[in-house]
């Protein structure tokens, strides 16, 4: 039989760390990607990815299921995202988070022009995104990129609704300055 | 109001509007100025487009975890249950 989240849960707060493996090992490769997006660097996104799983083995018999073990699990990599940007003094990644970089599939058009167009647009993007402040990416990371709902984006960011969609919005209006309002309507307009 | 205020309030307001955040008096509100403003037209064009392209991103499907992400807390949890386990 499949062991269920719940007994998995519960056995990994009974101390059982093979469980606590399963359980954490589903989302493992969302959360490595989350934080290659964060921190543009695979490297450091592997080391945080570790920091993450011993904070939350550690804090697992706190975990009360008030929200989602994934949404838990996901505002503990945010957070300790944030701790390695702050780090880094408030530098933008060594590394920007490009199509190159992080193996991203070229964007599916025939029209060989029409795709270099979309990569370099791509491009700048994640150089654009880079560039932002830690909550203002983490925004437009969760909400954007990652597609959650602006509510569980907030949960994960550990800030109210009104304060993400605040974050958002000024993450959009930061990147389509940086971007150019001709350059995207040209792409995906 | 006039125009200039409307369109000041729309420039602030369009990736609310694009988001969906707007009350409906106030998305009658954009979308009426934005009918006769180019800039502000523009701008939701802009917006939609840039959305549609950050979405575009999440196209890391081969990426996995590196092998040794659970390697930490195997040798934290060598040394001990968790807390209150």
């Amino acid at each position: 039989m499949i062991p269920t989240e719940a007994s998995l849960l519960a056995r990994a707060q009974d101390g059982d760390i093979d469980a606590f493996e399963e359980l954490s090992g589903a989302y493992a490769d969302r959360l490595y990607m989350l934080l290659l997006r964060l921190l543009g660097d695979r490297e450091e996104a592997g080391e945080v990815a570790q920091e993450v799983m011993v904070r939350a083995w550690r804090g697992i018999t706190r975990f009360q299921g008030r929200s989602s073990y994934f949404t838990w699990l996901y505002r503990i990599a945010v957070n300790e995202a944030n701790r390695a940007l702050a780090k880094r003094e408030r530098q933008p990644p060594s590394v920007p988070l490009g199509p190159q970089e992080l193996d991203l599939p070229a964007s599916p058009t025939d029209d060989p022009a029409r795709q270099a167009e979309n990569n370099e647009l791509r491009r700048a993007l994640a150089a654009a995104l880079a560039m932002l402040p830690p909550p203002l990416r983490t925004a437009i990371v969760l909400r954007d990129v990652e597609g959650f709902s602006t509510q569980q984006a907030a949960e994960i960011a550990g800030v109210s609704p009104a304060a993400f969609k605040s974050r958002l919005h000024q993450a959009r209006l930061q990147v389509r300055a940086a971007i150019g309002d001709d350059a995207l309507i040209a792409v995906g307009g | 109001m006039g125009y200039a205020d409307d369109h000041q309030w729309s420039q602030r307001h369009l990736s609310h509007y694009v988001e969906g955040d707007l009350s409906r008096r106030a998305r009658r509100r954009l979308d009426r100025h934005a009918r006769d403003c180019a800039d502000c037209g523009h701008g939701l064009r802009a917006l939609r487009a840039l959305v549609y392209a950050v979405q575009g991103l999440d196209g890391l499907g081969g990426v996995r975890a590196p092998a040794s992400i659970f390697d930490q807390v195997r040798l934290a949890a060598a040394g001990g249950p968790p807390p209150d386990a």
